[in-house]
């Protein structure tokens, strides 16, 4: 089993179409382990009665957005070791800095290519 | 800049948007095989149009670079609506453009609008009225309040002027593009 095979990996984003985007790459980086949901709340809701292991979220998202789950995640014993990528369309220095002080794995511009996706999960988890 | 504005005859131009809460600003476009996208909520009253044209390998659905591209300018306008208090489920759509024009041998311009279609219709926004296709590029207007849009048809001369300037390249991606490891 490859390691992609084995991470559970979990997509957060309030756009259907990013949604299937998202799963679309993970399914060609050899994921078969994906749950979705449409904002922050719904995720971590799924967290805490499922820990994944790989959390990629939107940022900009409706009730609570992407630093939001990031935090109420970190602030979780049994979800707080989960490797977070957040997404952004609107990437500014001050989102960076916010989220690598809440503790992401990673920040990730929109459009992302599957080889930037791929790189950033490798530097968590090691070769997919 | 894609920020709020005040003016009141603005012009969109290739890969950038605009939105606006101003009764009498006036957001203009001019498209040859590219599609803009005109979003409004009609209770928060504000709209706006974003002009974008998908490089070549851009279909309806895929994961490509280019579908990529392309549901992330849709993504930047829906996010500035929603940021000056609009609302997702409100949101009502007029589409424009996608010619399939003599001077570009591909079907671009169709598939520019199977993705703009597709994508409102996989985010659950109304598509309340849509001119896509032909042979002609458009002059478009669009009130981004009153959500009033009006369109000339070009002449076979300014169409071709039109789509010479279009240019199929993804601009540079936001300054977070580059993977940040903590």
């Amino acid at each position: 089993m490859s390691m992609a095979q084995k991470i559970k990996a979990l997509i957060v984003d309030d756009q259907v179409t990013s949604r299937l985007l998202l799963g679309d790459a993970l399914q060609q980086l050899g994921f078969t382990q994906v749950t979705v949901a449409g904002d922050g709340e719904q995720a971590y809701q799924i967290m805490q009665k499922d820990p994944h292991h790989l959390v990629i979220s939107d940022f900009n998202m409706p009730k609570m957005d992407g630093l939001g789950l990031l935090e109420a995640i970190r602030g979780n014993a049994a979800t707080k070791r989960a490797a977070f990528i957040i997404l952004t369309a609107q990437g500014d220095r001050a989102l960076v800095q916010k989220a690598a002080s809440l503790g992401a794995n990673n920040v990730l511009a929109k459009p992302f290519t599957i080889d930037k996706m791929k790189a950033a999960i490798e530097a968590v988890f090691g070769a997919l | 800049m894609n920020a709020d504005v005040s003016r009141k005859r603005l012009h969109v131009i290739q890969g950038k948007f605009l939105v606006s809460d101003q009764p009498d600003v006036v957001l203009t476009t001019i498209l040859g095989s590219c599609v803009a996208a005109c979003l409004r909520d009609p209770v928060a009253g504000v709209g706006g149009m974003n002009h974008f044209l998908l490089p070549g390998n851009a279909n309806g659905g895929g994961s490509g670079e280019a579908t990529r591209y392309g549901v992330h300018l849709m993504e930047l306008l829906i996010n500035a609506l929603l940021q000056k208090g609009a609302r997702k489920g409100r949101l009502e759509a007029k589409l424009f453009g996608g010619a399939q024009t003599m001077s570009r041998l591909s079907d671009v311009g169709r598939k520019n609008g199977i993705f703009a279609e597709k994508f409102l219709g996989d985010e659950g926004i109304s598509v309340v009225s849509s001119s896509l296709g032909g042979d002609l590029g458009r002059k478009v207007e669009f009130w981004p309040v009153s959500g009033r849009a009006r369109q000339n048809i070009l002449s076979g001369n300014e169409t071709l002027k039109a789509v010479a300037r279009e240019q199929p390249v993804a601009p540079k991606p936001a300054p977070a593009d580059e993977v940040e490891f903590f």
